[in-house]
């Protein structure tokens, strides 16, 4: 399957990768490793309750007291 | 009136009007340079009156004109109700209103005069760019420093979108800015050939990324949850659109450079981020449009969160386009064209403008403590807008694809099927549909200003 052309596309001439070239590439690549983790936490079931009763603090102070004053775990949408 | 004594909103109501009236100027320019190319006896044989030079000045004037005071409008006053405090520098922010008056002063009469760093959506000179960077820090500052003061012990998402446009802003206009003056109004940038293209579009791109996305998702993050009056749909879309957008956003820039003098893996590396992007920006629409979930009988009657849920269609049908467009082979045929005008447009008329003309209706019925003098008016606006700007983006898909279809095109024997100056003559009847698509949309400011200022003229007598 893969012909010379496709590993062509692949190919990189470690030797004269520049400073620039690598502080991109490791910029780039650790970004993505993190957005994958905060993927992995936000989506992870466990953390759900926790992060959607901060759903309600648009009101400020209003919305702080409300979230003490009201148990809201368990309610989702 | 309790809110009146905890907060200062003195600059924000200025800035609030200041941002309709720039509404209705920046997109009559645009109208103008709409009908010069319709009519090009509209440019008037006179050089301060010509396209290339009124061109910049309606970008300027809906940018940063339009788009800045709306900003500073809804940041400043969404800060103070989220933090339950009070804005840190009252007089700061007036320097900031003022300030950011005079900054377009000078673009209005520098831009006509052919005074121009040449860089998109960045042509003021030097001495202009200096003062951007004062007031913006202004800006800046005083947002930080009330968010410091906060009474509340979190800080709500509108926040983090608006504190990465302007950490992201600073930079960008910074870096993209820096050049030798050689005179009170001439200077050289500091980069030049291809790293003064890449730098451009790092801004370029960037300054629709952070300052008509981000901070307009700041607004869209506190008024559509407020003029619903429901809680955002899901706190943890808003966390996924936060992080991928501020970390994905800055790598998009060699989009808009494919097939130049960039190494080629940049345009693949912007195309790839670009793709990427369709996920967070698709969850944060979402995330807007679902916090009606359960009241959607409120867009019935509610023309002001009509604006907001309709700005955010046009937000997803945008970075559905976008990163469509990022793609080589798409770009191909787009690049250069009016498809890129088309694409923009339903960027900028239908969510930059949109969410902005909902949170402005929001902020002058909180700010003068009423409601609008005529509902009946905001539907109208609504109305005029949506399908100006329906009316402005189908001319210019259809003539921007028409125009890369025949700029390509070749018979058997290789040669070009069309002169340019024949490509030309087949755009004009779509160029002269988007002069009306737009004429249309600048009657829906001009409403909305009639509405505002009456408004406001009468909100003492009305609240009786
Ligand atoms: C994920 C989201 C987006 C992506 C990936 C994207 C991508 C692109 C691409 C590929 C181009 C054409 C480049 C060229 O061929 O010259 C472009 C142009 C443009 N886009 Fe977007 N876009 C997105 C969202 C938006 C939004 C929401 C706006 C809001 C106003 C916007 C405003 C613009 C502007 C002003 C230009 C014109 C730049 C120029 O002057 O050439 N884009 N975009
Ligand atoms: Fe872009």
């Amino acid at each position: 399957m893969s012909t010379e052309k496709e590993m062509g596309y692949f190919y990189t001439d470690w030797a004269s990768m520049t400073v620039n070239d690598w502080v991109g590439l490791i910029v780039t690549v650790t970004v993505a490793l993190v957005l994958a983790v905060a993927y992995f936490l936000v989506f992870n079931p466990k953390n759900k309750e926790q992060l959607e009763s901060q759903r309600y603090l648009v009101d400020g102070v209003e919305g702080e007291k409300f979230l003490a004053e009201n148990s809201i775990h368990g309610e989702n949408k | 009136m309790e809110a009146a004594e905890k907060y200062d909103f003195s600059a924000v109501r200025w800035f609030s009007i200041a941002a309709v009236v720039y509404l209705v100027v920046g997109t009559l320019v645009g109208f103008y340079i709409a009908a010069e190319l319709a009519w090009p006896v509209l440019n008037l044989d006179l050089p301060y009156t010509t396209f290339g030079r009124l061109r910049p000045l309606h970008t300027n004037a809906v940018i940063f004109a339009f788009g800045g005071s709306t900003l500073m409008a809804t940041a400043f006053y969404s800060v103070q109700r989220t933090c339950g405090t009070r804005i840190w520098s009252p007089g700061m922010a007036w320097f900031t209103f003022w300030g950011w008056n005079l900054i377009i002063v000078s673009a209005v009469i520098t831009l006509p005069l052919g005074i121009t760093q040449g860089k998109e959506y960045a042509e003021l000179e030097w001495p202009i760019d200096l003062a951007i960077a004062v007031v913006w820090l202004s800006f800046f500052i005083n947002f930080v420093m009330t968010l410091v003061n906060k009474k509340t012990s979190h800080i709500y998402v509108s926040n983090w979108f608006f504190l990465g446009m302007l950490v992201m802003i600073t930079y960008l206009h910074v870096v993209n800015s820096l050049a030798i003056p050689v005179s009170l109004f001439k200077s050289y940038s500091l980069f030049s050939g291809v790293q003064d293209a890449m730098i451009q579009w790092w801004w370029g791109h960037n300054a629709v990324g952070f300052y008509l996305t981000a901070g307009f998702l700041g607004i869209m993050y506190y008024f559509v949850p407020k003029q619903a009056n429901r809680p955002v749909y899901s706190y943890r879309l808003s966390v996924i659109h936060f992080w991928a957008l501020m970390f994905g956003y800055v790598w998009l820039g060699a989009h808009h450079l494919q097939y130049t003098a960039l190494p080629d893996w940049t345009g693949s590396l912007g195309a790839a981020v670009s793709l990427a992007m369709i996920i967070p920006s698709w969850g944060g629409a979402v995330n807007g449009m679902m916090t009606l979930s359960g009241a959607w009988d409120k867009l019935r009657d509610d023309y002001i969160l009509r604006f907001l849920i309709v700005s955010l269609a046009f937000y997803a049908m945008s970075t559905f386009e976008g990163p469509v467009m990022s793609v080589k082979t798409v770009n191909a045929l787009s690049h250069y064209t009016d498809w890129t005008i088309g694409h923009v447009h339903s960027g900028a008329l239908g969510w930059v403008a949109m969410v902005a003309a909902g949170a402005l209706y929001h902020l002058v019925e909180k700010l003068w403590n009423t409601k609008m003098y005529s509902p009946a008016l905001v539907n109208l606006h609504f109305w005029l807008a949506t399908i100006g700007a329906v009316v402005y983006i189908t001319a210019m898909w259809v003539s921007g694809i028409m125009q890369g279809l025949m700029w390509r095109d070749y018979d058997e024997y290789g040669t070009l099927s069309y002169t340019f100056a024949e490509s030309v003559a087949a755009m004009m009847p779509y160029y002269k549909m988007r002069a009306i698509g737009g004429l249309i949309y600048w009657l829906g400011g001009v409403v909305m200003l009639y509405n505002v200022v009456v408004t406001v003229a009468t909100a003492k007598d009305r609240q009786a």
